[in-house]
């Protein structure tokens, strides 16, 4: 080993990694980082024991070595107090991470945070959001907008805005893993689905609530110049930036174009996230909310299936495997058609037929329960005895004559139909027509009118001089108002003559 | 079950003819099973135990066989043969794979995992797909699961993939692949090695043992025979159930008959739950046509002996084939077709219970007597109703089973 205060002459932080004892100088890494965030800088084997959860063995020693070997760690002898001659005696050390050390571990949790991704989208990033894109209008609004406030704003608008894309990327990623659970990883399925609906709670209302609200900021502050907010950004920026010298100006024109440049597509991302470009861009967000909705009919897609083997009880393709191989063994082909019976139960059921002659005969000539010898017998028709059919090929005759019945019924319905649109059509008014109008009505129209009348009149109360009304199938309105001193008016039809006060009608085909 | 209700009868006799109903194949039935499956599901759970479970696409009355030792209920092909133990392997093996399988499947696909399935250890059952006869018994087997809608067939058919011309592209239906098996016991869950055993194991329900619990379990047991079986007899009932059935016999038909509309046949030796609609079975007597007829005046000359020898009985169906030749298709008079004739006849009778079968001779079963020539004599009224047979008098007693027929016709 080198010399304890300057560790190996190259660094090989990341060694340790693909050691044999991975798991080990991972724990040991981490205990020192963890200390480190308490600004503890030195540890003692037995605090990183403690830390740890370990023994302080021989094994941990020899750990702590080989870290201070591979420029991890860096050891210095331990100067502090002893409690027992045992300790005395023994080198004492007291470990810190080297630069490359803790350069290494920040590399690593920056790995072991981007692979982990949980993907679960934040909404307190969409009221972030929401809230600098106030401030921005707010400021937009303003003749002379302080540029440090703006570029605080814009940036903080861009970080929290990156965050939020960066985890909608990796949940839609993970959306994809959906299908994968279909082999039946039930406790993969189980965490995968409290995350999908742990997203849906906390994320789905906040994009559509928030997400309007933030498109309309958009809009708002677009309308009040988001160009000039950029520029003046891109200014400060590029002051940042300029070096001093002969062609600062130049330089710093290039870097403020460049600054502008790169606001402008931030802002274009944001827009493009937010508000719908037509129906063939659609925002991202809205991307979202439908690969979100497509992931829940998957989820419940999954929960069906894992349910279904669940209440199965054993293996269903098991338990075919097991009726092949007990097909395969029945003792002959009887056998096949038992076990096809009892296992799948999809048969039907076998009845002997009567017919209602028999019934009767047997009613008539034999109380039941004498033996079937003595009863009377199935009647046959002679012709199927004789000749093996009926005398009409096909079904019997009852049932051509239905089917003939129900024809001619078919044909007079249809006929009535036709003929009760014609009366309707005949009855039809254009406005109101005087009763005495109406003319000679045939059979049909005048009971339709008559029936017309009739709810008509029904409607109307004591007193009333006009009624309207609408037939009991909603299909014809009719209104009605009595004409003063109309005299009598006779309407004459193919049945006879009605005879009845003189009466202003109006009937309107609703169908129409 | 109240009595006014046709369509409620329907419903029920689709299902106990039909008991995996599918949006696709039956509309009607499974809208009827719909409406009702409150009052269904009730009845059956009520009177025989039966589960049925009902959604958008199908229904499901899950059935349990009355009697173990039926072996007339065959799974059957698109011709009605019976299925062979090939394809009752290959269907289960069919079923095991789609059960492992994605959304969609192509009938190439199904055949080659088909064929790794059969190879794995433990099937004793030689396999290949390569001729077409072996082929046409997996189609025979996916037309079977087309039929339940197990499968859906979304391109191609399957004539191509007989002809090694194509392939054909299904969707498979999860749920109806549920609901196939009908034990509440898996089958990889018995552990028996015997087939009987087996058997045994798979349908065993527990039987309560409270009298009132052991009386329902009776009456539902008896209760499934009945809806299921064309004739019950006396002597194939333990004595425990044949004091249920004599004491209780008034009660159980009853509520079938207001159910169903099927008419209890009470005699000495048994009863029948006879169809006045004659469509609640998947073997028909009297039938039209060459089979039917045999089958016919097979059971007329039965009905007068207790048993007949194969050669008398050959005989007779020789004669009866030379007697009706010119109504019969061709070549029943050649040799070997009144054997072949016999056979079948004698199937369809040991399937409606009314013959039994031993070697070399047949037993006439009681109510083969139901298809005695009828003697003139009988007919009490003085007017001799010309040639009525199987047609419907319009002075019907039951009217409400005739309307349901009418309604469904």
């Amino acid at each position: 080993m080198a010399d304890p205060g300057s560790g190996a002459a190259w660094p090989q932080p990341f060694a340790h990694l693909s050691a044999p004892n991975a798991a080990l100088y991972r724990d040991v890494l981490c205990s020192f980082a963890r200390a480190k965030e308490r600004f503890i800088v030195h540890l003692r084997p037995e605090d990183v024991a403690a830390e740890s959860r370990r023994e302080s063995d021989e094994q941990l020693a020899q750990a702590l070595e080989k870290l201070v070997e591979w420029g991890n760690l860096r050891a210095d002898a331990d100067t502090g107090r002893v409690t027992s001659v045992e300790d005395f005696h023994r080198k004492r050390l007291l470990f810190q991470l080297t630069p490359a050390g803790h350069a290494a571990e920040q590399a690593i949790a920056f790995y072991e945070e981007a692979i982990g991704q949980r993907g679960v989208l934040q909404s307190v990033a969409l009221a972030d959001i929401a809230d600098r894109l106030a401030a921005l209008s707010a400021l937009a609004g303003e003749d002379d907008p302080d540029p440090a406030k703006l570029h605080l704003l814009l940036l903080a608008l861009a970080d929290r805005f990156s965050s939020l894309a960066d985890n909608a990327q990796a949940f839609m990623a993970s959306l994809r893993r959906a299908i994968d659970f279909s082999d039946g990883d039930v406790e993969g399925f189980i965490e995968y689905k409290e995350r999908l609906i742990e997203y849906i709670n906390r994320f789905i209302a906040d994009l559509a609530n928030s997400g309007a609200t933030i498109a309309t900021l958009l809009n708002e502050v677009e309308a009040r110049g988001h160009e000039r907010l950029l520029g003046l950004v891109a200014r400060r920026e590029a002051a940042d930036a300029a070096p001093s010298g002969a062609d600062a100006a130049e330089a710093f024109g290039r870097a403020e174009a460049a600054a502008l440049e790169s606001w402008r597509n931030r802002w274009r991302g944001l827009r493009d996230w937010f508000v719908s470009g037509g129906t063939d861009r659609p925002s991202q967000a809205r991307l979202l909310r439908r690969s979100a909705v497509t992931a829940i009919k998957q989820l419940v897609d999954t929960v069906g299936l894992l349910n279904e083997r669940r209440s199965g009880r054993s293996d269903r393709s098991a338990d075919f495997r097991a009726l092949a191989r007990w097909f395969a063994e029945a003792p002959d082909e009887a056998a096949t058609h038992r076990l096809w019976r009892a296992a799948f139960g999809l048969t039907s059921a076998r009845h002997l037929t009567v017919t209602a002659v028999t019934v009767a005969a047997w009613e008539q000539d034999a109380p039941q329960g004498v033996p079937w010898a003595d009863a009377p017998p199935v009647r046959i028709s002679p012709q199927l005895r004789r000749t093996g059919s009926y005398e009409r090929r096909g079904k019997p005759n009852r049932v051509q004559d239905r089917s003939e019945m129900r024809r001619l019924l078919r044909e007079r319905a249809d006929r009535e139909a036709a003929e009760t649109a014609a009366a309707r059509t005949r009855l039809r008014t254009d406005g109101p027509v005087r009763l005495s109008e109406l003319g000679v009505l045939d059979a049909r129209a005048f009971r339709l009118f008559l029936s017309l009348l009739g709810d008509a009149l029904a409607v109307r109360l004591p007193g009333d001089t006009e009624v309207k009304a609408v037939t009991g199938d909603g299909s014809m309105e009719v209104r009605l108002s009595l004409v003063p001193h109309g005299g009598q008016v006779h309407i004459v039809t193919e049945d006879g003559v009605l005879s009845g006060p003189e009466h202003l009608i109006e009937i309107t085909d609703l169908h129409e | 079950m109240s009595e006014e209700n046709p369509a409620r009868r329907a419903a029920l006799r689709a299902l106990l003819r039909r008991p995996l109903l599918t949006a696709e194949s039956d509309p009607e039935a499974l809208a009827l099973v719909r409406r009702h499956q409150a009052e269904l599901r009730d009845w059956l759970s009520r009177e025989t135990g039966w589960r049925l479970q009902v959604d958008a696409d199908t229904a499901r009355l899950f059935k349990t066989a009355p009697t173990l030792e039926d072996g007339t209920h065959p799974a059957r092909g698109k011709a009605g043969e019976p299925f062979g133990r090939r394809r009752y392997v290959l269907l289960c093996l069919a079923l095991a794979v789609l059960e492992r399988a994605d959304a969609q499947t192509t009938l190439g696909r199904l055949a080659e995992e088909v064929l790794n399935a059969a190879a794995e250890p433990g099937l004793a059952f030689p396999f290949g797909l390569d001729g077409r006869a072996e082929r046409s018994d997996l189609v025979a087997v996916v037309r079977l699961l087309l039929g339940w809608g197990v499968l859906r067939r979304v391109s191609g058919d399957e004539e191509s993939y007989l002809a090694a011309t194509g392939d054909v592209l299904y969707d498979v239906r999860r749920v109806v692949l549920a609901s196939l098996l009908t034990g509440v016991r898996g089958p990889s869950t018995v552990v028996a090695t015997g087939f009987e055993e087996r058997l045994a194991e798979l349908t065993d329900e527990p039987v309560p043992d409270t009298d009132e619990l052991r009386n329902r379990t009776l009456r539902r047991g008896l209760t499934r025979r009945l809806l299921e079986d064309p004739v019950v007899y006396y002597d194939d009932l333990d004595d425990a159930e044949r004091a249920y059935l004599v004491s209780q016999r008034a009660a159980i038909t009853r509520r079938i008959d207001e159910a169903t509309g099927l008419v209890a046949e009470v005699r000495a030796e048994g009863v029948a739950m006879v169809d006045p609609d004659d469509e609640l079975t998947d073997v028909r007597m009297p039938e039209q046509r060459t089979d039917g007829h045999v089958t016919l005046l097979l059971a007329e000359y039965l009905a007068g002996r207790k048993e007949a020898g194969w050669d008398e009985l050959t005989d007779f169906v020789r004669d009866m084939a030379v007697r009706h030749r010119t109504y019969w298709r061709k070549g029943v008079t050649e040799p070997g077709a009144a054997e072949e004739l016999l056979g079948i006849a004698l199937g369809k009778l040991a399937a409606l219970r009314l013959v039994e079968q031993l070697p070399g001779r047949v037993r006439a079963r009681p109510a083969i007597a139901r298809y005695a020539v009828e003697e003139p004599t009988v007919r009490v009224s003085g007017q001799l109703p010309k040639d009525t047979g199987d047609r419907p008098v319009t002075d019907d007693t039951r009217p409400l089973t005739d309307d349901t027929r009418r309604a469904d016709t």
